[in-house]
């Protein structure tokens, strides 16, 4: 093949598969009606976070009891677990295949569903003014809602707490710190009696950005803040940064046994460690509690604490933030079935099946009003919702909260950070980089 | 264990045949078939008709996806909405520009090179060994054990040296220490001077055993005369591996090398399940940095650039290396 004729047969099958892959938007397709009266019957398909045990069943016995009522539905369960529902989803976007119910993070996150027609707008049957809307906390379905809509059902509350043996905690002489300081002078004394003071896995990377948002909250004002999350506005020249990123460098130092080896840990090889007695304290999710006082385990529930991060000393931010957020799930804006959809998931919220899932084995605390009770959930789930229903506001994770290229640089700088291969102003400099380029 | 030739009645030694030489074969009846066109034209219709569903196979899931992925790569997809934007070779100039590409590619490189030295030269070293062991019962002992890694899942090799790896509860630190040589623990995986390094070693341990094998089949076919000829004059087990050895499996050891270099640059799975690319990118290969880019930055556009990019190299490097090898044939 000469030259010319081999460019000719290039230009040409780039052509073909331009053609083939076509370039243009979406084709156009008319938006569910999720407040027509269901049709009960077809195939319904839902995406969930649940996979393995113990949340595994939940969804299950939800799928069951929906069929039996309604024989002529038949639910399809796709059950993930907190990571791989992220390539799942990614996945079934990018190929046209989202399930009719999808579950969804809050943030960038959803925003990215909405912005593409593919979460239904439940304002007229979820609004805070409808029925059903009533039942769920303002601020659970305020952190679904983009431009005053509606779009996603919050089916658990969330946020970030240090979870503590008591017991060791008594061994060690050490109380319950009150400012992040006190937490790092803590670590010794725990030490000494022979724990490890505060497990750490940060293997995939995002347990780091757990701590590293919630001392940003701390440490730099709000209204920055928020302002920095969005790559069009973004300085990220708060020197609160720089504190904060100093702050968990010396936490993984002082506090871990792992050290700079601490990316090369599970995070539930760190939850482990606190559930066998081997660790003081770990930093955990509500949803997490239940696990590590779970039958079997070292930790009893009695002797199972939590607080919030310490607030370090002269903190500018909001001393009363804490991190988290609801979880909850997306209809999908194309779907035949957007009416049947919206009546599972009306039965999935019901009091029964909310507390339900409020209670151990499961430990999900529901958004649903009155759910989470003294009676039905375990002492730790209680006192965690709380605490988070009084935060004075709610922070969003930090790999949800901003665009992924952003997130991806906070990421791998917080790991170079702990491995002591970058200083906090070579992580904040990435990050600034990678924020100007997504702008 | 003493070394020497290997044995002519190890299984396949006696199967050598001569190599025929690169005659074009011809069919039978060819000549004549072309004094009649219709003949002629029936039988070339009856031979597409045979390759015909292989060649639309082949089209369909090989080709085509190809196009495709070079197609996509000209692309600003946004997936939530579908939207496909042409922005030409944009994500090509970024591909330059991207410093965790550039150190990406040099880990793939560096894995080729590790790769090609313990899972070529050092198998081939290993495999002579082994066919050089006089007991028949050892020699295929040995073969079992080093050929058994081979038959474990990259991911569940990876997950068993993860746990090897792990800082605090790992078998390697566990060792070092007990050894007196807890200076010497490591957070293998959780540093970025030896993550890369590490998720290596895991691979040359588990593809080692598979070349070995290969090159033991490939050693058994030379002729042991040679062997004989070469004990007769005095020389020495390791002339007799460079100078009959070496030269005679020439043509497995070029297999070898392409199926290492392209091997090394598909890497994906091991890195995923240990490092996930990290700590900071140290660890990202061109397979996982694409991973990344498309599933978890939504960049498909560039990560089908990428794609694109692996493609390029490993095809150049398989072409180059068939044309060498083929240059450099050996009969006997």
């Amino acid at each position: 093949m000469n030259a010319r004729r081999f460019a000719t047969v290039t230009a040409v099958s780039a052509l073909a598969a331009l053609a083939l892959t076509g370039c243009g938007g979406g084709s156009p397709e008319a938006a569910a009606d999720v407040s027509a009266a269901p049709e009960y019957a077809g195939t319904l398909s839902i995406l969930t976070k649940f996979a393995g045990e113990p949340l595994e069943p939940y969804f299950e016995d939800l799928a069951a009891e929906y069929e039996a009522l309604h024989p002529d539905v038949t639910v399809e369960l796709i059950q993930e677990t907190d990571q791989s529902i992220k390539d799942k989803t990614k996945t079934l976007t990018a190929s046209g295949a989202l399930p009719d119910i999808y579950f969804s993070w809050t943030g960038n996150w959803a925003e990215n569903f909405v912005r593409g027609g593919l979460a239904a707008d439940l304002t007229e049957v979820l609004g805070p003014d409808t029925e059903w809307g009533g039942s769920f906390g303002e601020a659970s379905l305020d952190a679904f809602s983009y431009e005053g809509k509606y779009y996603g059902i919050p089916l658990y509350n969330n946020g970030k707490f240090m979870g503590y043996n008591k017991d060791v905690f008594e061994k060690a002489g050490v109380k319950v710190p009150t400012t992040f300081e006190e937490l790092l002078s803590s670590c010794s004394a725990i030490r000494e009696a022979g724990y490890e003071p505060i497990a750490f896995g940060n293997k995939d990377g995002w347990p780091g950005l757990h701590y590293l948002q919630q001392l940003f909250a701390y440490n730099v004002p709000g209204d920055k803040l928020s302002a920095d999350f969005v790559p069009e506005s973004a300085t990220l020249d708060e020197p609160g940064y720089i504190k904060s990123l100093e702050q968990f460098k010396a936490l993984v130092d002082e506090c871990t046994d792992t050290g700079r080896g601490t990316n090369g840990v599970l995070y539930t090889t760190a939850q482990e460690a606190l559930a066998g007695g081997k660790a003081a304290m770990y930093y955990q999710e509500v949803l997490e509690f239940d696990t590590v006082t779970a039958e079997g385990t070292q930790l009893k529930p009695e002797d199972f604490g939590i607080f919030p991060l310490p607030v370090p000393t002269g903190a500018a931010g909001d001393p009363g933030a804490i991190e988290g957020s609801p979880e909850g799930y997306l209809i999908n804006g194309k779907s035949p079935r957007a009416a049947l959809a919206v009546d599972f998931m009306k039965f999935a919220t019901t009091a029964e099946n909310a507390s339900t899932l409020s209670a151990p084995p499961y430990g999900q605390p529901s958004a649903v009003v009155g759910a989470v009770t003294e009676d039905t959930s375990s002492a730790a789930v209680f006192e965690g919702i709380g605490r988070v229903n009084d935060a004075s506001q709610l922070v969003i994770w930090l790999d949800t909260v901003t665009v992924p290229e952003v997130a991806d640089a906070w990421l791998a700088g917080g790991e170079a950070l702990i491995s002591g291969d970058a200083t906090p102003e070579e992580v904040l400099e990435s990050v600034r980089n990678a924020s100007a380029a997504a702008k | 264990m003493l070394l020497q030739q290997p044995s002519k009645t190890a299984s396949g030694a006696g199967l050598v045949q001569p190599v025929p030489g690169r005659r074009r074969l011809r069919r039978p009846g060819a000549r004549r078939d072309r004094s009649s066109s219709g003949r002629l034209s029936s039988v070339r219709l009856r031979s597409f008709a045979w390759v015909l569903p292989a060649v639309l196979l082949l089209g369909s899931f090989v080709y085509l996806p190809l196009l495709q992925n070079f197609a996509f790569s000209t692309l600003e997809w946004d997936i939530y909405s579908g939207r496909q934007t042409f922005i030409g070779g944009d994500n090509y100039v970024k591909l330059m520009q991207d410093p965790v590409f550039w150190s990406a590619l040099g880990n793939n490189v560096l894995y080729a090179v590790i790769s090609i030295a313990f899972q070529v030269f050092g198998a081939i070293v290993l495999a002579a060994m082994i066919e050089g062991i006089r007991s028949d019962r050892w020699r295929r002992a040995l073969r079992a054990i080093y050929f058994i890694p081979s038959a474990i899942s990259l991911t569940v090799a990876g997950l068993l040296f993860y746990f090897i790896y792990e800082p605090n509860l790992g078998m390697l630190n566990y060792v070092l220490e007990t050894l007196g040589l807890a200076a010497w623990a490591q957070p293998w995986l959780g540093q970025e001077s030896t993550a890369m390094l590490a998720v290596i070693a895991m691979s040359q341990w588990q593809g080692f055993g598979y070349s070995t094998l290969l090159f033991a089949v490939a050693i058994q076919r030379i002729p042991s005369e040679l062997y004989e000829a070469a004990a007769l004059d005095g020389i020495g087990p390791a002339r007799r591996l460079f100078h009959i050895t070496m030269p005679l499996v020439r043509e497995m050891s070029g297999l070898m090398i392409i199926v290492t270099i392209s091997g090394a640059f598909q890497v994906f799975n091991e890195v995923m399940v240990m490092t996930s690319g990290g700590p900071n990118n140290s660890t990202q290969v061109l397979g996982t940095w694409l991973y990344r880019n498309g599933f978890v930055r939504n960049d498909f556009g560039y990560a089908a650039a990428i794609a694109t990019v692996i493609f390029v190299v490993t095809l150049g490097l398989a072409l180059g290396q068939l044309y060498i090898s083929r240059k450099r044939r050996v009969e006997w």
